[in-house]
């Protein structure tokens, strides 16, 4: 069987529309998944060591008691081969040419910071540079608002206590310079082995000392458990930090990749299906052909598995010639967004999905109507046989549905995700059915006629067994592709949502009863009014229904909020975006009870009635919960675990207030000014952590945006492999009838109508799918509530009617223009 | 069923003239002449055979005097518009009103149906009620019961009376064949050539019709040969026209 082999070559192959096809349809499949995969693990990596950068290390040990740890701590964690680097951070008075000024100082050792970088600048107009390293011994980095304040220039010398440190910087970013109300006055950085000589440090001040550890995740597990049991309350150890607005933005940009994985498989699978079904009808005469000559079922079977082995290794090769300089384009925006490099590293583990969707696509949608090749009878070749009835692939699809959806599930690993898809597709394809059954019965009665329309609906209803599938492919593939598109425009907009252009991006602290009306009128003069001023108290959760809290809740939930003062609070109105979720807010005139936020009451095991006791000072307040509420906790607002009525528990405690509000860049200078008229209030800038995290939104939304073009492109593939499924019949059909008579303006009008009508109903059974999968999206996978999206809605339909007519117009291209003879002896 | 009347077809006009008909064909390599010099005049109501073997240019000769595509050289004249001179749209019209086409491969439709394929052209042509008008041919090619088969659900006879009913459907003047008996054993051959000559008779169509069979080609009023692209008519079988 040398010549049949020949026959099968894959160089011949190439040649065939249908093979190209379907070896197109796999190398996208490939390219997508491979793409978005190995881009979705490196985000995770990237996570995870940004997130780590936020502590600038991987964990912290922080000692609040204002004493160092013993020695032996950290050389057990050199020991097992942690890197570590400590800080020590104070407040107090640092005096320069222009006055003194109260600060918050973190001194570093050299290896600060263990993760991440800091952010600086030489001189004032000098171009930002990012350091790995703290400054030297004898000098100091400071904010650029303190060297205004104290009317400093690089190089004057600004006294630290009793010593006196050159500044050599502006310290624009610190790594773990996250958003802390701790963090109140203007930073100063120094090392840390200048600090004893500054005479700063006394028995009882105020000191934090820190202490960082990087290294493999199971040795730092180890490590800690080895330290637990030595540790003080008043330690420590913090891990990854959650909640941030940067992590939390690309855990969400995170799960769209993982969406629009599954999306690209789901619609990589379908344009294989499509195209080798099409290539195993065509190949029903080869094979009838091949019997007659002697080849028996078993040799046909091997002859086209092991064509389908080919074009399976073709797939995944081109397949990765095409992803690896898609991900390495993607890597480098992520290290432009993340502004360190990101290392170019494949994950086998990322490319397994890839390889297991090329398989899967190749052996559930093309092995079926292949193997059934070898039943095609050889008297084929004399008498044309009646083609498949399609009832035969029944459950050929049943098993491929269900072979793909196990591959999503295993990809995705989110069932949420599987059932919502799966619903929706089961949605569509019913009402597909309906939609379809009712419009041919609509479409029986159509006669036809010289008009372009009445020609296009009988058209449509004569090809009905094609167009009801054709319907069937293109609903779900514009339904997979929009309801990526309604995922992605609800993600942005909640990501701007977020941080809109007006975020606040400056805190005032420590604002004191009597000057809170001065400061208000301040601002107002100063064209910045303040919004909301909130009041501050600071006190402990000691008891919880008359037990001491820490034997009340059980030992292994760790709740920070426990180990330090808590920011309590008294308002009237709930805060715009906090929301109750159980229990009700304070009448008007209530003075009694305390309002919980959702995660803390949850983790304490809260109800509402628990009496909850608060130490402030010396005095003890105790108030039942009479509500539970969830809190923005990214909004940049002053957000609070509790808070009480007006005159209820805090009345006649100690309360200091606070706010946060716009300032723009020219604001600078009333700012400064500020700080010299208030110089007791404490001013937190905020503006450099909201533009880098608006700048990262910005620039995740783009990756997003090249994901999506990518599988939007594979949607127009899949469509366009089902479009050329048929093409030969169509063409035939053109061609005849412009022998009949047909005129061309007639053709073209009714083709384009035709499809335009089928993309038209294909759009918005799509959409209407989308929709419903969107909705189970939502309250599965991502926050939100649920609406029509009328832009979609509409566009989806046109814009496919529209596709469609132009893929039609394209397919009738060659009947055009050559001679209706020409085209007959073509296409015999 | 009687012939539509035309403004411009005169009785005593031709139905069909031919002058100095040269096609050439480029291939990659060189170009080829199929047909060469041919003349050629055929009255209305005619019958007439083109004999010749195999590759020696019958189908395209047939394909542009059916207007299917513009001759290289030379006029094709089709009762009274020169076709060869019109543009593709116009030749469409004229074929939709004037001529039928009768396919060495049949050329039906696999999607439609019997019955939807001899509509076709009765759409195309937007006359009023084709539905009744193709069942109508279909039961006179005798087709009658298979109306909702599609033509895998035919035989090759089959397959060809329900692409004679079409090419009759739009009630043609005149009426090409390409080898309408070529696939078919020679039974069912007969009863095809039967029903062309039939409605050949009945409708007063012009026919012209390519054939190997020598039975057939001396059914119709005249033979030509054809050899090489060239066309000659043997002997002067002319007087049996009519
Ligand atoms: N478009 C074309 N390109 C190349 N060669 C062509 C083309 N059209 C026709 N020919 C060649 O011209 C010759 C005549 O073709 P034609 O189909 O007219 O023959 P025929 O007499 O109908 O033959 P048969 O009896 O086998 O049907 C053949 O050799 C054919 O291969
Ligand atoms: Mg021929």
């Amino acid at each position: 069987m040398v010549a049949a082999e020949k026959l099968m070559s894959v160089r011949r192959d190439w040649r065939e529309r249908d093979v190209r096809v379907v070896l197109v349809a796999l190398i996208i499949a490939v390219a997508t998944v491979a793409t978005i995969a190995l881009f979705a693990s490196q985000l995770q990596r990237t996570l995870v060591t940004s997130a780590s950068s936020f502590l600038a290390a991987d964990r912290q040990l922080e000692a609040e008691n204002g004493r160092e740890i013993p020695p032996e701590w950290m050389h057990e964690a050199t020991r097992r081969g942690l890197e570590t680097g400590r800080m020590i951070e104070f407040s107090t008075m640092v005096f320069g040419t222009g006055g003194f000024q109260l600060v918050s100082v973190k001194a570093v050792s050299d290896e600060y910071p263990l993760r991440g970088e800091i952010e600086f600048q030489a001189s004032p107009d000098g171009t930002r540079t990012l350091a790995s390293g703290g400054p030297a011994p004898g000098e100091v980095w400071i904010n650029p608002r303190l060297l205004r304040l104290l009317e400093l220039e690089i190089g004057d010398s600004l006294d630290v206590g009793s010593r006196s440190l050159t500044v050599s910087g502006l310290l624009i970013r610190e790594p773990d310079g996250g958003f802390r109300l701790s963090a109140l006055a203007p930073r100063v950085m120094m090392h840390v082995d200048d600090v004893p000589s500054t005479g700063v440090i006394q028995e009882g001040s105020r000191v934090e000392y820190v202490y960082l550890f990087a290294g493999e995740e199971p040795v730092l597990d180890e490590y800690h458990e080895w330290l637990k049991p030595q540790l003080h309350p008043s330690h420590e150890w913090e891990g990854v930090r959650d909640g941030e607005t940067f992590s939390r933005s690309l855990q969400r940009a995170e799960r769209f990749l993982l969406l629009g994985g599954s999306l690209a498989v789901l619609l990589a699978s379908v344009a294989v299906a499509v195209a080798s079904r099409q290539y195993s009808l065509s190949q029903r005469d080869t094979v009838a052909l091949l019997k007659t000559l002697g080849l028996n079922g078993a040799g046909i079977g091997r002859l086209y598995l092991r064509r389908l082995g080919l074009w399976g290794l073709a797939g995944v090769v081109g397949g990765l010639l095409v992803a690896l300089p898609l991900f390495w384009l993607l890597t480098r925006i992520l290290s432009d967004v993340l502004e360190r490099p990101v290392d170019f590293y494949l994950d086998p583990a990322a490319l397994a999905p890839a390889l297991l969707t090329a398989l899967v696509s190749l052996f559930a949608f093309a092995y079926p109507p292949i193997r059934r090749l070898r039943q095609v009878p050889a008297m084929r070749v004399l008498r044309s046989q009646p083609g498949e009835s399609g009832r035969e692939a029944i459950p050929d699809i049943v098993v491929a549905i269900l072979a793909v959806f196990g591959l999503v599930w295993l990809y995705a690993g989110e069932l949420v995700l599987v059932v919502s898809l799966l619903g929706g597709l089961v949605l569509l394809l019913a009402v597909l059915g309906l939609v379809g059954w009712a419009l041919m019965a609509l479409l029986r009665h159509v006669k036809g006629g010289g008009s372009a329309w009445r020609l296009a609906l009988v058209g449509l209803y004569r090809h009905r067994r094609a167009s009801l599938s054709q319907m069937a492919v293109f609903s779900m593939t514009l339904m997979l592709a929009a309801t990526l598109v309604l995922v992605r425009s609800s993600l942005l907009d909640d990501w701007q949502a977020q941080l809109p252009e007006d975020t606040p991006n400056h805190f005032l602290i420590n604002i004191s009863p009597g000057s809170v009306e001065e400061v208000s009128e301040y601002w107002q003069e100063n064209g910045q009014p303040l919004s909301q001023l909130y009041p501050m108290v600071r006190g402990r959760l000691t008891e919880l229904n008359g037990r001491p809290v820490k034997e009340a809740v059980s030992k292994d939930e760790r709740i920070n909020a426990l180990n330090r003062e808590l920011n309590l609070t008294w308002m009237a109105s709930l805060p715009a975006d906090n929301e109750i979720i159980e229990g009700a807010w304070f009448k008007e005139g209530q003075t009694e009870g305390v309002s919980v936020e959702s995660q803390l009451a949850g983790r304490l095991g809260l109800q509402i009635g628990d009496r909850l006791t608060f130490t402030i000072g010396s005095a003890k307040v105790t108030e039942p919960v009479t509500s539970i509420r969830t809190v923005q906790w990214d909004s940049m607002k002053p957000n609070f675990y509790m808070a009480f009525p007006p005159n209820g528990g805090l009345t006649d405690m100690p309360a200091t207030w606070i706010t946060s509000f716009y300032l723009p860049d020219q604001g600078k200078q009333a700012l400064n000014e500020f700080s010299r008229r208030f110089p007791t209030i404490s001013v937190l800038e905020i503006d450099h952590i909201i533009e880098r995290i608006q700048l990262i939104v910005g620039q995740v939304t783009r990756a997003i945006e090249a994901i999506l073009a990518l599988i939007l492109a594979a949607a127009l593939v899949v469509m366009a492999a089902v479009v050329s499924a048929t093409l030969k019949d169509r063409q035939r059909e053109g061609a005849l009838l412009r022998t009949l008579g047909g005129r061309q303006s007639l053709l073209v009008r009714s083709t384009m109508m035709e499809f335009a009508l089928l993309g038209g109903f294909a759009g918005l059974i799509g959409v209407a799918a989308a929709e419903a999968a969107v909705w189970a999206l939502q309250y599965g996978m991502f926050e939100g509530s649920f609406q029509w999206h009328w832009p979609i809605v509409i566009s989806v339909p046109l814009v496919s009617a529209m596709v469609l007519a132009l893929f039609g117009r394209w397919q009738l291209g060659p009947v055009l223009n050559v001679s209706p003879m020409l085209l007959l002896r073509r296409l015999e | 069923m009687n012939q539509m009347a035309h403004p411009n077809s005169d009785q005593r006009q031709p139905m069909l003239k031919v002058s100095h008909l040269t096609h050439r064909v480029s291939l990659e390599t060189d170009t080829l002449t199929i047909l060469q010099g041919v003349n050629l005049e055929i009255n209305r109501g005619e019958s007439v055979a083109i004999v010749g073997r195999s590759g020696s240019g019958k189908t395209t000769l047939l394909g542009l005097l059916a207007g299917l595509d513009t001759p290289s050289e030379g006029k094709v004249e089709l009762d009274g518009s020169v076709i060869s001179d019109l543009s593709e749209d116009a030749r469409a019209q004229l074929r939709a009103r004037r001529v039928g086409f009768v396919f060495q491969s049949f050329q039906l439709l696999p999607a439609l149906t019997a019955l939807e394929n001899v509509m076709l052209p009765l759409e195309l042509a937007g006359i009023e009620q084709p539905e009744a008008r193709a069942r109508e041919l279909l039961e006179r090619v005798g087709l009658g019961e298979r109306l909702g088969h599609t033509p895998r659900q035919l035989s090759g006879g089959e397959q060809q009376r329900v692409a004679i009913a079409r090419a009759f459907a739009s009630d043609p003047v005149v009426l090409f064949a390409d080898e309408p008996t070529g696939n078919l054993d020679n039974r069912t051959g007969q009863s095809v050539s039967d029903l062309l000559m039939a409605l050949n008779r009945e409708q007063g169509t012009t026919l012209v019709m390519v054939t190997h069979d020598e039975q057939l080609a001396a059914r119709c009023g005249r033979q030509f040969h054809i050899e090489a692209g060239e066309l000659t008519e043997p002997g002067s079988a002319r007087e049996a026209a009519d």
